[in-house]
Formats: structure tokens, sequence, C-alpha cells
């Protein structure tokens, strides 16, 4: 190859270059830093719930999709929270269970891991009727209620999908907890959606 | 030193081969580092793509699930980011380009496994470690774009996703500073360990230059030394050899390492050089001449000197040894000892005695075996003797001053054998070094015996001197003797032809004459023969006109040759410019010779021819042919021969046998040849040869002589001649001839008083002298006349039989005018009495001739 040819070559290989670094990386960053859908989350405990509210402390309850791979940074942080907390609040783990499955599809990492986190309560959330109740749609959405039933916090508890490490969240339940404080607060849920989508419309691969 | 170091190096300093070395290890690692990012990039797009699919292989929505976006983000954009550097690597490895563009996609990367693992904070340590291998570069710039890379991510995360970085809606510009601080904080102590590997590496380059050039000085020192110089393993092979061993050795440097030393080493050294390698192991140096064999199997002798190389433990790394070619030296040893070997036999085997002694204690310090047999002492005796013990007892007093004359001439001793006999011997001595010290060396010849072979050999020599003098005396009276009574036959016989006589009577005095003067020939040429032998002939060598040589010559053979009905002839044209070198009257004498043979003995009505031709460039050479019967082949080398006249006696020729004889001995003396060209029965032709000559005047002397001046006789003026002779017959001769001249009165003495009386009484117009007078010799008679003034004038002219030249060149010095030989010629002497009685003084004309004549006998004197 002449010296002229490899030049030209090399330029136009860095710009391409450059230009692919540039789309592919925003690209992914907007998909890792777009928010999963929300319900309608309502303002206190629902009646309707088959999930007993602790009166004695604040109940922290996280919906959680068991294959979703975004949700191992919130079970992640969900024992950050519970390990900050020292069972100031009784810790619910609701993953999403479609009735005509196995006992494999909660056999995941996630699982087990939520399980494995001391005073956290694992549930089986058949075909998401609770996460329905609560306005939860996306995996890694956690509540946080007052004894009496009030709504403290409701959103997720990662900075994006998939990413551990403080968070808005994470720092907000815990305050709240510690705190025991009158006032609420929201974040962006980063997860897997509980409801199947129909093609051309997966909220996981936006 | 300083310009083999020029000389070998191809850079103008170090510094610059530093730079270099420099450049090339950091390029060299610039390279390096491209290709370990290179494989790092290809392992971590692999890595990224399998952690993608171990951690996030679908995304799910309920119940369904798909390929998660990590998956394909691996796949394509890590695959994008990792080929574009993976390519530079190729195509531009070490290239600034290519470390930037790695840098940026390290960072990229990094984003990308953050991204993918989920953000664990293990997977952030990728960044720093990225930045360390980065700094592997030691290039700290690389870490520019890389660190620029990290700020914008986290600008840009900040601007547009700050919920994602700093987990707050809102930027802070803290969170920004506090990340970039912690990269900054690694740059810094990275950028400090580039430029300190840059120092290092420059340091290491200068150190590197500084080997390289101090190992080329000592390769060029060691390829280039004057000497042979090798390095020999352990295992005793070559391992280097320099240019000259190889051409002391003739083989290659590869040929040479494929052999040990003692493979090139003279059989007759190995055992030596084994001992001395053994040596050097314990420490020893030694130098050892030996033999080295060269490819061609000559050998070379070479000095060597070696010594081990050890290391820093002082164990036997290699030999390093050093050989310098002693051949020259070698060769000039043995010449000399063989120098020292010949001058050891000469000085053994010299058949003179010779010895050394010591000039300060006389002692004998060597002797040859020619001065033991001469003087029968042992060698033991010689050298415990001094010279004083060989010189005779009366002798030794003088020793110390003969020895202390250190000249080198030869000088005569008186040594004393060892059986007291004394020999005469001639000491040539000369100062030398003897084993370092003064010495005399001493050539002794044994001269007793030719002493007295002198002492005879000058005795016989008197002797013989006494002979040659009685000799010449004796043909001296001879010659007066025998022509004293010649005069008489001779003059008488003169006087009678010219009295007119009777046809028989004039035959019969012819045949006195021819008699007469055949025996005065012979007389005269006997006298020339004797006077040539014994060295005594002088002669007086001149440019001598040939052509008129040969005109006289043939003048005087004219009457004859008419006589004979013989024709004469010049067949050449007589050049009267040519000259030889000759005695003129002697080379007359061998042309009347030559041409009297061949008139004698060519029949009547012959010829005779002269001629003459240039031989050669120095050389003319003239010829007498004749028409007469010619000389047999075989009696040609007698020719020569005195006394031999071949035969010619029986033919009624006269001849005396002594012609040719005298004529070959006259042109030997006169540096000329004589010859003769053999015709047998056509005739002979004689020749001889000269040395030209180049004499302009001798023309004009000819010419001269060629027309004599004859001074009218003056009339009616009486004259006196006295004539002293005690002969009567001559006395009686002269006063017949001067009857032919009635004007002269002529007195006469008998005796030498007698006429000195007369002389002073009459004051004669000439006295005729003779030298053997009875009273007082004719010598004293002439200085008396010539001491007295009142005779002093009187012309004198000697009429002697004594025809000696020595005789006749004292008398004309002593003053007589004109000095004429006994028998007469007539003719002669009236033209010297003609000469030196005519009236106007013609005395003086003859006695201006006889000076001339006296000239002449002077110079060849």
């Amino acid at each position: 190859m002449n010296p002229k040819t490899k030049i030209i070559l090399t330029v136009l290989l860095g710009l391409a270059w450059a230009g692919v670094a540039v789309v592919g990386g925003h690209a992914l960053l907007s998909y890792e830093n777009a928010p999963g859908e929300v319900g309608k989350v309502p303002s206190a405990w629902p009646v309707n719930s088959s999930i007993r509210l602790a009166t004695d402390r604040p109940t922290l309850v996280v919906f959680a999709h068991p294959q979703c791979p975004c949700t191992r940074a919130s079970i992640s942080e969900l024992a950050s929270i519970v390990a900050h907390t020292q069972s100031k609040a009784r810790v619910l783990v609701l993953f999403y269970t479609p009735r005509d499955t196995g006992d494999d599809w909660r056999n995941t990492d996630n699982c087990r891991t939520a399980a494995q986190i001391p005073g956290v309560s694992v549930l089986a959330d058949v075909d998401g009727e609770e996460a329905e109740r609560f306005g939860a749609e996306t995996s890694g959405h956690a509540f946080l209620f007052e004894p009496n039933g009030r709504l403290l916090f409701n959103g997720g508890i990662t900075a994006s999908r998939g990413h551990a490490g403080g968070n808005a969240g994470e720092s907000a339940i815990v305050s709240l907890i510690d705190n025991q404080s009158a006032g609420s607060a929201q974040a962006f849920v980063f997860g897997c959606s509980f409801k199947t989508q129909r093609e051309g419309d997966r909220k996981c691969l936006k | 030193m300083f310009e083999i170091i020029r000389k070998g190096t191809q850079h103008e300093s170090p510094a610059a081969r530093a730079d270099e070395l420099f450049k090339q290890q950091q390029q060299e690692i610039y390279v390096k580092t491209d290709q370990l990012f290179a494989k790092l990039m290809a392992c971590q797009w692999l890595a990224c793509v399998v952690m993608a699919i171990v951690i996030s292989p679908y995304t799910w929505s309920g119940q369904a699930k798909a390929i998660h976006a990590h998956v394909w983000a691996a796949i394509f954009l890590g695959g994008a980011i990792s080929f574009f550097p993976i390519w530079l690597t190729r195509a531009w490895p070490g290239a600034v380009i290519t470390r930037h563009v790695i840098a940026v996609a390290q960072m990229l990367m990094s984003a990308l496994l953050i991204s993918v693992t989920g953000g664990r904070i293990e997977t952030h340590f990728h960044v720093f470690g990225s930045l360390v291998i980065l700094s592997f570069y030691r290039d700290w710039r690389v870490l520019i774009p890389a660190t620029i890379v990290v700020g914008l991510d986290h600008f840009l995360r900040g601007i547009y996703y700050p919920y994602s970085v700093y987990g707050v809606l809102a930027a802070s510009p803290w969170r920004s500073i506090e990340h970039a601080v912690w990269v900054v904080f690694e740059d810094v102590f990275l950028v400090i360990s580039c430029l300190r590997s840059i120092r290092e590496m420059r340091s290491i380059a200068n150190r590197t230059a500084a080997l390289e050039l101090s190992e080329q000085n000592f390769r060029q020192i060691f390829q280039e030394a004057p000497i042979g110089m090798a390095v020999v393993g352990l295992d005793e092979k070559f391992l280097q050899a320099n240019a000259k061993l190889c051409q002391m050795v003739d083989y290659s440097e590869d040929e040479l390492r494929t052999r040990t030393p003692l493979d090139i080493t003279h059989k007759d050294d190995v055992d030596l050089s084994r001992r001395v390698a053994t040596g050097m192991l314990d420490g020893l140096h030694s130098r050892i001449e030996k033999r080295y064999l060269r490819k061609d199997g000559n050998f070379v002798w070479a000095a060597r000197t070696g010594c081990v190389i050890r290391d820093e433990n002082g164990d036997p790394r290699h030999f390093l040894i050093m050989i310098e070619d002693i051949s020259k030296r070698k060769r000039a040893e043995e010449a000399v000892r063989d120098s020292e070997e010949r001058y050891r036999l000469l000085f053994e085997t010299n058949p003179y005695p010779v010895w050394v002694y010591d000039p300060e204690t006389l002692a004998f310090l060597a002797v040859n075996q020619a001065a033991i047999d001469r003087y029968g002492f042992s060698r033991e005796e010689f050298l415990s003797m001094t010279i004083k013990d060989i010189r005779p007892a009366h002798d030794v007093a003088t020793l110390l001053d003969d020895v202390s004359e250190s000249s080198s001439e030869t000088t005569r001793w008186r040594h004393r054998k060892k059986n007291g006999a004394e020999i005469d011997v001639e000491i040539t001595a000369r100062s030398i070094s003897f084993n370092g010290r003064d010495a005399r060396l001493v050539l002794v010849n044994d001269v007793t015996a030719r002493l007295r072979s002198e002492k005879a050999l000058e005795q016989a020599r008197d002797e013989a001197d006494r002979a040659n003098k009685a000799k010449s005396e004796f043909l001296s009276r001879m010659s007066h003797e025998l022509r004293t009574p010649l005069n008489a036959i001779l003059g008488f016989g003169q006087l009678l032809e010219r009295q007119n006589p009777t046809p028989t009577q004039r035959v019969r005095v012819k045949h006195v004459i021819n008699a007469g003067r055949h025996l005065l020939g012979l007389i005269n040429e006997v006298l020339d023969i004797s006077r040539i032998e014994v060295g005594r002939m002088q002669l007086s060598l001149e440019a001598v006109c040939v052509a008129e040589a040969i005109e006289e010559t043939l003048d005087l053979m004219r009457p004859l040759a008419h006589e004979r009905r013989i024709k004469l002839v010049a067949d050449v044209d007589l050049d009267a410019t040519v000259h030889v070198m000759a005695d003129r009257q002697r080379f007359k004498q061998v042309l009347l010779n030559l041409l009297t043979n061949a008139v004698k003995y060519t029949p009547v009505g012959g010829s005779v021819t002269v001629s003459y031709h240039q031989n050669g460039d120095d050389k003319l050479r003239i010829r007498v042919a004749d028409t007469g019967p010619g000389i047999a082949k075989e009696k040609v080398a007698r020719l020569f021969t005195p006394f031999d006249r071949l035969g010619a006696e029986m033919s009624g020729v006269e001849g005396t046998g002594l012609g040719l004889a005298l004529s070959q001995r006259l042109m030997q003396a006169m540096q000329g040849a004589i010859g003769v060209e053999d015709t047998a029965n056509n005739g002979s032709t004689f020749w001889v040869e000269l040395p030209r000559a180049t004499s302009p005047l001798e023309q004009t002397r000819s010419r001269k002589r060629k027309t004599p001046t004859r001074q009218p006789r003056a009339e009616g003026h009486k004259r006196t001649v006295l004539y002293i002779e005690d002969n009567l017959s001559n006395l009686t001769l002269i006063e017949q001839l001067l009857e032919e001249r009635p004007e002269i009165e002529l007195l006469t003495a008998m005796q030498g008083r007698v006429g000195l009386d007369l002389a002073r009484q009459h004051a004669p117009d000439l006295i005729l002298l003779d030298l053997h007078l009875p009273d007082v010799p004719g010598w004293d008679v002439l200085s008396e006349l010539k001491a007295d003034t009142n005779t002093s004038d009187i012309p004198v002219v000697v009429i002697s039989a004594d025809a000696t030249s020595h005789q006749v060149k004292r008398l004309l010095k002593a003053g007589a005018v004109s000095y004429l030989t006994k028998p007469l010629d007539v003719p002669e002497f009236f033209r010297v009495l003609d000469g030196t009685t005519s009236a106007n003084g013609n005395g003086q004309n003859d006695a201006s001739r006889s000076r001339a004549n006296l000239a002449e006998m002077e110079s060849t004197s």
C-alpha cells in the first residue's frame, strides 16, 4: 500500500471509528438511562393487598423480576439499604411469578441473593397481582410505607439500568427509615417490565 | 588513540549515538506496547462479549425475553472500538497516532465494560489499569487523550445523564472535579514514572553508547593490533583471532575457531605450550618462543604471551594470548650464529697463526690451531701465557712500545717458538671487542723463509744489475770497437767511389761498401734489440704524418727498387692530415724494413704497393704488399724470430734475419702491432698498425722539412777545421774527404791536449772531436773548449763510434752542435760540415738543430 493511500485509509477509518464510538456510546447511554414505566401508585397501603403492613416500623416493599439482569443491581442496593437500616423496617421482596411457571422461574441469582439478605422476606407475586395493586410495572420498583400505611417513597433504587452504586432512591429510603421523616420521595425505576410486551414494545430494548 | 576512535565510529559523537540508541529503544517500546495493546484490546473485546453474555444475556418483559442490549453493544460497539486501534498497530506501528488512538480506545472500552458489568466498582479499576498500561509507552502524552476521554465521559454524562453519574438530577461540578482528581492523581504519578523511565532510558542509552564506543575501541585495538591476538576458550578452542594472527598463520578467523592453539603448534613445541597453558591457569604469566604452523605447512616463529581472564568470582573465563612474529629476529639470530660459526671456522682453520690477547695484561685470550702448530705450545699453554712469553728475551724491552702502537699496520717482530727457535714474523693487529672486553686481534705471518728468499733475490738482482751493466758496457765497447774499423772501411769505400774509379773498381768498392753497411746494419739492429730487451729503448712518441713517412721511405727505397726494376706504388691518396702516434725514426725504420724486405724478395719486374686504411675507430693499418713468392703457412709463425730467415739464407738475398724481429719489438714498444696476411704464391702483405693521432702542427713541420734551405757556400774564404782524433785511418779518411773542399784547411791533433792548444791558437771554424783520446777524454776536451771564452763559440761536432743515445744526449747538452757516428755517412758528414762552416755563420743553424735534437731526446728520457 502506498503511503498516500495508507494515510487516506487511516483518516477515513479514524473518522468512521470516531463516529461509531460517539453514536454507539450515545445509544448505549440512552438505553441505560431510560427509566421504566410506573403504574398508578396509591398514596397509602393498598387495602386489597394480601401483604400485611407492619405496624411497628416502616415497611419496604420491592417488586422484582427474577430473570431480569438489571434487577441484580437493585437487589444489591437493597442489601445495602438493609445493612444501613439494621431491621428498622420490614423488608419484603416480591418476585414476579407467572402462575403457569414452575420453581425454576424463581430459582435465579436475584431470588437467591434477595433471600440471603438478613431480615428480608422473599415472596412470590403470582401473575404480578400485588405489583399491579401497588402500581409497580418495572422490576426494582420499591415502596416505603409508614406503619400507618402512608406511602413515604416509591421509585427505583439504582442510578440507571442495572447500574449498581450510590443513587438517589437508596439515599432517600435510608434517610426516611433512619429519620422517620414525614416527607415523601420518589425516583426513576430502571429494570425489566412485569408486563409481557407485544412485539416492538419491549422497554428493556428501548 | 583519538584517531582510532574517530576511524572506528560511524557517529559524530557519543551523544549522537546515545540519542540514536535512545530513539531506537523508545521506538522499540512503542512498537512492543502497540503490540501489547493490540492483543489486550482483542482480549478485552472478547471478555466484554463474554461478560455481557454471562451477566446480562437477556432482557425480560414479563415472561418474554430478548437478547440484552449489552450483548449487542459488546459485540458491535466493542468490536468497532477495538478494530481501528488494532489496525493501526499493524499499519502504523510505533506511530504517535497509534498510541493516542489506543489511549482513547482503551478508555472507551473501559466505559463499555463498566456499562456491561452493571457499573461494578471493580470494573472501574479498568480505567486506572488502562492508564497504567498506557504508561508502558513511557510517553506521558498518551495519558492526555485518555484522561480527556474520562473527563468528557463524566462531563457529558453529567450534562446529559446527571442521574446516572451523580445519582441526582442536577449535575454538581464538584463531583466531576472529584472524579477527575482521582484520574489526575494517578496521571501525576504515571507522568513522573514515565519521565523517570525516560531518564533511565536515556541514561542507559548513554551508557550503552559509551560501552559501544569502548567496545568498538577495544575491538579495533584487538583487530588492528600490530601483533597477533586471540581469545581462547577453556575448551582450548579459539574464540576470536585478530587479523594479524590470521595473517601470520594464514587461517581465516572461522577456520581458527574450529581449531585449538595446539593444532597449529609445531609438534616440537606442543609439550612446552601445554606446560605454559597449565601454568597460566595457576596464575603464571609466561612468555615463550614457539613455532606456529601455517596453513601451507611452513612455520613461523613467534613470541607468545598469555594470561587468564577471570570473572568477578575469580573463575577462569578464557585465555588471552598475544603472539608476536619474531621470524625476522630468529632468522637474524640464525644468521648471526651461522656467521659466528663461519668466523670461528675462519679463525680456527686459518692457515696463519691468529690469536686474541688482552692489551692490558697481554694474556692470550684465544689462539687458533695454526698458532698451536707453528709455535709448538698447546692451547692450554697459550691461554696461560702472555705475549711476552713468545718474544725473545732481548726483545721484551720493546714489547710494550710495540703493543702500545694500536695501529693496524703490519709490523715485523721476532717470535720465539716453544723449542727456542726464533722466527721473523709480520704482525697485523687491530683492536676488537672480544666477549665484551677490549682486545687485540693478531694475524701472524711467518716471513722467515720469505726474508731469506728476499735476501737471496736481492743478491741475485745485484748480480744481474752488474751483469747487465757489464753487458751494456760490452755492447757500447763492441759498438765502438766495431764501428771504428767500419768507419775506415765505409769511409774509404765511399771516398773511392767518389774518385771516379774504373767500372771494375767501382764494383769492388761497391762490394766493400755493401759488406760494411751490412755489418753496420747488423750491429745497429743487435744493439736495438738488446736495448729493447733490457727496456732501455727510448722512444719519442709523437703525432707522425703517415704520408710523409711513407714518401720518405719510398724515396729511400727508390734507388734499390729501380735497380731491381721493381715498381714502387703508393696505392692511396697520401693525406697529409693522417697521423699516427709513433716515434718518427723508429716508425720509418719499420716501414723501411718492410719495404726493403719486399723489394729484396720480389722478383725483378715485380711491384711493391704501400697503402693504408682506417682500422676501427682509433687505429691505422699500413700495408706493404709485394708480388713475391709469398710465405708458406708453416713458416709464418717463425717470421719474427731473430736470425731466422726462413731458408732465405740459401737464396742469395742478403739479410741479417733481425729486421722483422726488431720491427715487431719496435711496434710493440709503440703500442702498435705488426703482422702478415698470408698470401702464399700470391706475394706477401705485411702490415703495421698504430694508434691514430691528430696533430695539425705536424703538417706544417712536415712541409718545412721537405723544403730544406741550403745556404750558399761563401766563396773565397779560407776556413779552418780542427780534427782531434787518435786513430790514424780516421784522420786520413777525413783528410781525404776534405780534399773535396779545397777552401778548408784541416788541422789535426791525435791527443786532447794538443787539440786544445791548436783550438786556442787557431780558433778554427769547426772542431771535429773524437771521444776516445789517449790523454784526455773527449768529454773533458769539449768541456774545456766551452769553458774557455776563446773557444767557446767554436762549433764542435763529435764523431764517435759510441752511438748510445745517452752519450749523444750528454754531449749535445755539453755544447756539441752535432753528433756523427762512425762509420761516417759521408753525405751526412758533408752536410754537417757545410752547415757549420758556411761563411755567414751557418754553424748557428746546425747548433739550433742540435738543440732541437737535444730537446727531442730529453723529451724521450
